[in-house]
């Protein structure tokens, strides 16, 4: 049956994320001034969050009672910004890799590794195809060589290295064949990179690594090809569109909140003419919220009935993402405008939630990827056929 | 808990629906619309289906708006003047099914018949200013009745109908009266010509010191609660908007395929394939709103919030995607041999109606 009830235990989950979301709320505007240049390498738990259990570990544990645990993730996603990690890294993009397609040998030799993904390079970002990182076999020493420069990477300085995905020094039909290696940053060849500075997002941790010869042998090297190794995003897209629609509802409740204030309150049973321009634009704003949520929700129920590694919710995963990163983009600058001149002020958290949403249309596929994506399947058209 | 799962009986209401729009409604839909008439035939079609009948059961254990918003879309993506003419007598036969005393449910007997009972809920008025929210039709209450006055419009099938449910203000409050076509007072203009859903005979009624009984107040003694029944219009035409939404999409990835500019199918250019895919996206996002506003209608939650996200997104994303169909047509979509005029047209219209659909 067609329901959209939460839970009692769904709603156990979010007023527990919410509470800890207003907790790192409290350290949002310090963090977004003075990350950057002094990037906090958090790997223990905030004080403020001391003796509180860890959400997302709770849901791992148990879903009992809930609309389950792939279900309640995106939830907890939307619930509000998350403006602050504020609890050690857990694993990464690459661990999850590794947990899909390792085998059981390179489970027990790298599961205790929390590895980032090593994907996009300065100048390969959406078409991987123009990757100009590489490995190459050496049969004398039964190794993998591997060469290159990797940015963008999340997390990457908290972490103990990653998976990352290159293409082969071309073969013998000129082929250069993608493959995905472990590394750690310990590895002889392996440079970190400084920060990015960036318009938002200054929580969040990016930086890149080179790869200068890193040796590695052959258990190093998943079964991962890029299909395989890409199938990932179509469980994280449309948890990067909830992330960015938890801060969208931080947003339009402020403005809401503050529109109110000066006596302008949304009234939603009124027609279009009976409504100030102000509302108006609220109610779209909520609409378009809405209709991200559904598609979030949608998704992530079709991924609980075919389970995490299925391909057959891919599709869905990038209507999610591109209607997620449309709405991030749409609602954070129509609040802004609404908001007016007062909404410029660092003494709110709106002028970062403005700088913060952007990179949702961006990241894990930015929107017209995801869109050649959807339109591929509708037209039936294969890659190559529509690019 | 949340769940998109359909039960096997909405499965099978669907796929009926569908085949049943596409073999019987959708050969019909250039001719009504030329006619400006829905013809009985096809009116009988539409009546075989049960639809409306199902609705008239007080308890209403045998509805569900869910369902109701399944069916809507399915009609709809054939054409949408039949599934507003569906959807007219149904929130007809709903809101007093709902919110009716027991003598007036005894009219939702005559539904029983086997011939398409028109009826329809009259909101709208003929005013630039017009809003749900601004009534101007006046009931006084007179003794044991109600002197009603006022002008309507956008009434479906308005010459057909047997009953009108009149949306009017009385004693500050919107209110809702039960008047028949026949009773004294009351005229049916004749149909307006309209953009769109030309073959519904859109028209203005007139109701001149009109004498309702203080029986035939929807509700009797307590009044009707008037939000309900636009929440539900709401729902209704949006799952009608998605519907039509997803007839233009249907349409176009074909042409797009065939149609050869420069060399390449037009389908391959990123600008129209990135339509297609904002089509996709939107008429989805649309159904799932539309299941979540009727699916608070259905557990009796408040839904004027939902009710109201849904209508404004499929209102303003079904206008942009008949705009994007018609252009992908170019020349093509601006001449009747293809249906994308039309559905331009509806798309405006169906986005500007208020109380006048029901799920």
């Amino acid at each position: 049956m067609v329901d959209f009830s939460l839970t009692e235990g769904d709603q156990r989950f979010l007023d527990l994320i919410q509470e800890e979301y207003e907790l790192g709320r409290k350290f949002a505007r310090e963090v977004d001034r003075e990350a950057e240049h002094k990037p906090p390498v958090v790997k223990t738990l905030h004080p403020a969050l001391e003796g509180k259990p860890d959400p997302y570990e709770l849901l791992h544990e148990s879903d009992e009672g809930t609309s389950g645990h792939i279900m309640v993730d995106a939830l907890m996603h939307m619930v509000s910004a998350k403006d602050l990690d504020m609890r050690p890294e857990g694993l990464g993009f690459g661990s999850m890799v590794l947990e899909d397609f390792g085998t059981d040998e390179q489970k027990a030799k790298f599961g205790h590794l929390r590895l980032a993904i090593g994907l996009t390079e300065p100048g390969a970002g959406s078409d991987p195809g123009n990757m100009a990182s590489t490995w190459r076999y050496d049969a004398a020493t039964d190794e993998y060589v591997l060469n290159g420069e990797k940015v963008f990477i999340s997390a990457i300085n908290k972490l103990d290295g990653a998976v990352t995905l290159l293409r082969g020094v071309p073969d013998e039909q000129g082929r250069r064949v993608f493959s995905s290696f472990i590394i750690t940053k310990d590895m002889k060849g392996f440079h970190e990179m400084q920060q990015f500075q960036k318009l938002g997002m200054h929580q969040f941790d990016i930086a890149g690594f080179t790869m200068d010869d890193i040796r590695v042998p052959a258990i190093n090297r998943l079964e991962a090809d890029f299909g395989r190794t890409m199938s990932r995003f179509n469980h994280n897209r449309p948890l990067v569109a909830a992330g960015a629609l938890g801060l969208c509802r931080s947003m339009l409740d402020f403005t809401k909140a503050k529109l109110a204030e000066g006596g302008i309150e949304v009234d939603y049973a009124r027609g279009v003419k009976a409504r100030s321009a102000a509302e108006d634009k609220i109610i779209r704003m909520e609409a378009l919220w809405e209709a991200a949520w559904g598609t979030v929700m949608e998704v992530k129920w079709k991924q609980t009935q075919l389970g995490t590694t299925s391909l057959g919710y891919r599709t869905e995963a990038s209507m999610a993402k591109a209607i997620g990163g449309k709405a991030a983009r749409q609602i954070t600058q129509g609040c802004l405008e609404l908001l007016g001149p007062e909404g410029l002020s660092e003494d709110y958290l709106a002028e970062k939630w403005f700088r913060d949403a952007r990179i949702a249309d961006i990241y894990e596929g930015a929107g017209e990827i995801q869109r050649i994506l959807v339109a591929r399947d509708v037209l039936g058209y294969k890659k190559g056929e529509l690019n | 808990m949340i769940s998109y799962e359909l039960s096997e009986e909405q499965k099978i209401v669907r796929s009926t629906m569908s085949e049943f729009a596409n073999t019987v409604l959708r050969p019909e839909t250039r001719r009504l619309d030329d006619n400006s008439k829905i013809d009985d035939g096809v009116l009988s079609a539409l009546w075989a289906t049960e639809i409306i009948q199902s609705q008239a059961d007080a308890d209403g254990e045998g509805r569900s708006p869910v369902t109701n918003a399944i069916i809507l879309e399915e009609l709809a993506a054939a054409d949408a003047s039949l599934a507003l003419a569906v959807a007219s007598s149904m929130g007809f036969v709903q809101a007093i099914a709902d919110q009716g005393s027991a003598k007036q449910r005894e009219l939702l007997k005559a539904f029983a018949g086997p011939k398409f009972q028109a009826a329809a809920i009259a909101m709208m008025e003929p005013s630039f200013s017009f809003d749900v929210s601004k009534i101007s039709a006046k009931a006084s209450k007179a003794g044991d009745e109600y002197v009603l006055s006022g002008k309507k419009a956008y009434v479906p099938l308005a010459s057909s109908c047997s009953h009108f449910l009149v949306i009017a203000e009385s004693d500050g409050a919107a209110d809702a009266f039960i008047v028949p076509r026949d009773a004294a007072g009351v005229k049916v203009e004749a149909p307006k010509g309209t953009l769109g859903l030309r073959a519904l005979e859109l028209a203005e009624v007139s109701f001149d010191g009109v004498k309702v009984p203080a029986s035939m107040r929807l509700g009797e003694g307590n009044g009707a609660d008037i939000q309900k029944i636009v929440d539900s219009a709401r729902v209704g035409l949006a799952s009608i908007m998605a519907g039509l939404s997803r007839g233009v999409l249907e349409y176009v990835v074909p042409y797009t395929k065939e149609r050869i500019v420069h060399g390449t199918p037009l389908a391959q250019k990123q600008k129209v394939a990135f339509d297609i895919a904002d089509m996709k996206i939107d008429i989805d996002a649309m159904r799932w709103m539309n299941w979540k506003a009727a699916w608070e209608l259905e557990s009796k939650l408040p839904a004027t919030r939902t009710a109201q996200l849904a209508y404004t997104y499929a209102s303003q994303q079904t206008m942009q995607i008949a705009d994007n169909g018609l252009q992908a047509f170019g020349g093509h979509g601006f001449v009747k041999a293809h249906p994308i005029e039309m559905w331009y047209r509806n798309a405006r219209s169906l986005s500007v109606l208020e109380g006048v659909a029901g799920v």
